[in-house]
């Protein structure tokens, strides 16, 4: 366990320091969410379709950003070294929390700059949006996690990330859309209490798996 | 002759019965006529 | 002994386009050869006969994909992974004529091509999943890691499926049948929880219906059977050169 949190730092500090995928990441965000402020400008949008359109951002987002976790191990050549240092479950929850944090990060970038550029999204109810954000992330961060180990021993790493990724995340999102548009409503928390049950089985699933794959795909 | 085509111009389901029926044996044909090529390439592989 | 099989689905898959496209569909069906009359739908609903199981039939090869690919993970058997594969290629042509015949019979009947229906959003899933599994093989070099990587993402693929099979009765009321009244008073249209299509059918409907599930399930193995064997055989073919 001490391990997964070393990777973790080790990730977490050298992200820190050289901020090469946070810049760009944080850059990718202001440019997607910038898009849609242009495209939805004057237009009277129904106020559902920000539900949609705040997770589809963080959807791409996420495409962006997490793959880095593993494909940075395999460009640099330190994927042995790291094989040999942790064992699998290590390795996969160290990686893990880093994308957790990040992802964390990002999405709170992203719900701030919706919530200051478009009126339309506003929060009436925020537990309902609080759990689903908290729980949806642990869920991304999972999925997104394994998918990246998958595709970092691949050739066509980049765009082939979203096209495996998506229908593996899609009924989180399906569920964190529709959370979201309880929560605008301003729906008691009761109402949506079946989303958040198969959001919470989604995250126990999809972790579990992982973890008990990983070992499969670390292996050369 | 007459009077079946007369018959199958008022019941056009049974038009396409035929032609489903006739598309069916074609794939079945094909399918068996390449079963057996791959059987004897079998054959002449394992020797 | 495997000749058998082969007559029996001659036959059997000629019956089951006999008996889905001769017996009329009459309001009150009077005897066996008659099928009962659904208003709005009429003589489309045939579909039944042709449409689902080739619905089922992705299922089915996705599963038996995943199952080989297991198979290989543990034995590390090639073979494995090139049944997994063939399993896995007519399982996405099934799931093309799925989608294709299904959004076609919408048309017509429902209005348009595309609804997003729950059962049309999944179909339209399996199509992504499969597709993804066919990109990812293409972009993977060792034929090992292919083998590999191509059983894992079938298996985490197949994990979040039940998802849909459950989130479906709880997103929306869709339009795919979910019961069929043979009552022409009612309308109601409740969506199933299952993927199995649970619904009532006259007696001589079914018979023909469960005939086609069992024709369309032989011809699947048979065309199964013979893909895998071509594979094998390139592949010792090439390996001797």
């Amino acid at each position: 366990m001490k391990r997964a949190y070393y990777i973790f730092y080790k990730d977490f500090s050298s992200e820190l320091r050289m901020r090469f995928a946070l810049n760009a990441l944080i850059m990718f965000v202001i440019v997607a969410v910038s898009t849609i402020l242009f495209s939805l400008a004057n237009e009277k949008v129904n106020q559902n379709v920000y539900a949609g359109m705040f997770w589809v951002v963080v959807f791409f987002s996420a495409m962006s950003g997490l793959s880095r976790t593993f494909v940075s191990e395999e460009e640099r050549g330190t994927t042995l070294i790291l094989s040999l240092i942790a064992n699998p479950i290590s390795i996969f929850i160290g990686k893990f929390l880093f994308n957790l944090v990040l992802l964390f990060f990002i999405n709170t970038i992203i719900a701030f700059l919706y919530m200051i550029l478009f009126q339309d999204f506003s929060i009436q109810n925020w537990d309902s949006f609080l759990l689903a954000f908290i729980l949806g992330n642990i869920g991304i961060a999972g999925s997104s996690t394994i998918i990246a180990a998958i595709i970092s021993k691949a050739n066509v790493k980049g765009t082939l990330y979203p096209v495996l990724a998506f229908p593996v995340l899609l009924p989180l999102i399906l569920m964190l859309i529709e959370i979201t548009k309880s929560a605008m409503e301003g729906n008691p928390i009761s109402d949506v209490e079946a989303e958040l049950m198969v959001l919470i089985s989604y995250d126990i699933i999809m972790i579990t798996a992982s973890v008990l794959v990983f070992d499969i795909i670390w292996r050369d | 002759m007459n009077p079946f085509y007369d018959f199958l111009e008022q019941n056009s389901l049974y038009i396409v019965m035929i032609i489903v029926l006739l598309v069916w044996f074609g794939i079945f044909a094909f399918t068996f006529n390449l079963e057996k090529r791959v059987k004897k390439l079998e054959e002449k592989l394992n020797q | 002994m495997r000749a058998f099989w082969k007559y029996l689905l001659l036959i059997l898959m000629t019956l089951v386009i006999l008996g889905g496209l001769i017996p009329p569909i009459v309001a009150y069906p009077k005897n066996f050869f008659e099928f009962p009359l659904i208003p709005g739908l009429e003589d489309k609903a045939r579909i039944i006969f042709f449409h689902v199981p080739t619905a089922w039939l992705t299922v089915l090869a996705y599963l038996i994909a995943m199952f080989y690919g297991i198979r290989y993970l543990k034995k590390k058997n090639i073979y494995d992974d090139m049944k997994s594969v063939s399993a896995a290629a007519l399982g996405l042509v099934f799931c093309i004529l799925a989608t294709v015949t299904g959004s076609v019979w919408a048309k017509f009947t429902w209005g348009s091509f595309w609804h997003w229906d729950p059962r049309e959003t999944s179909i339209f899933i399996l199509l992504l999943i499969y597709g993804a599994y066919f990109a990812l093989r293409s972009a993977l070099d060792s034929e090992e890691k292919r083998a590999r990587l191509s059983a894992i993402y079938s298996i985490i693929a197949f994990l979040t499926t039940p998802f849909f099979i459950f989130i479906m009765p709880r997103l929306m009321i869709g339009l795919h049948p979910g019961s069929l009244e043979i009552d022409p008073a009612t309308g109601q249209i409740r969506a199933s929880a299952n993927p199995v299509i649970k619904f009532q059918m006259a007696a001589n409907m079914r018979v023909v219906f469960f005939l086609s599930l069992t024709a369309f399930t032989i011809l699947y193995f048979w065309f199964w059977n013979l893909t895998h064997r071509i594979l094998k055989l390139e592949y010792n073919s090439q390996k001797e050169i």
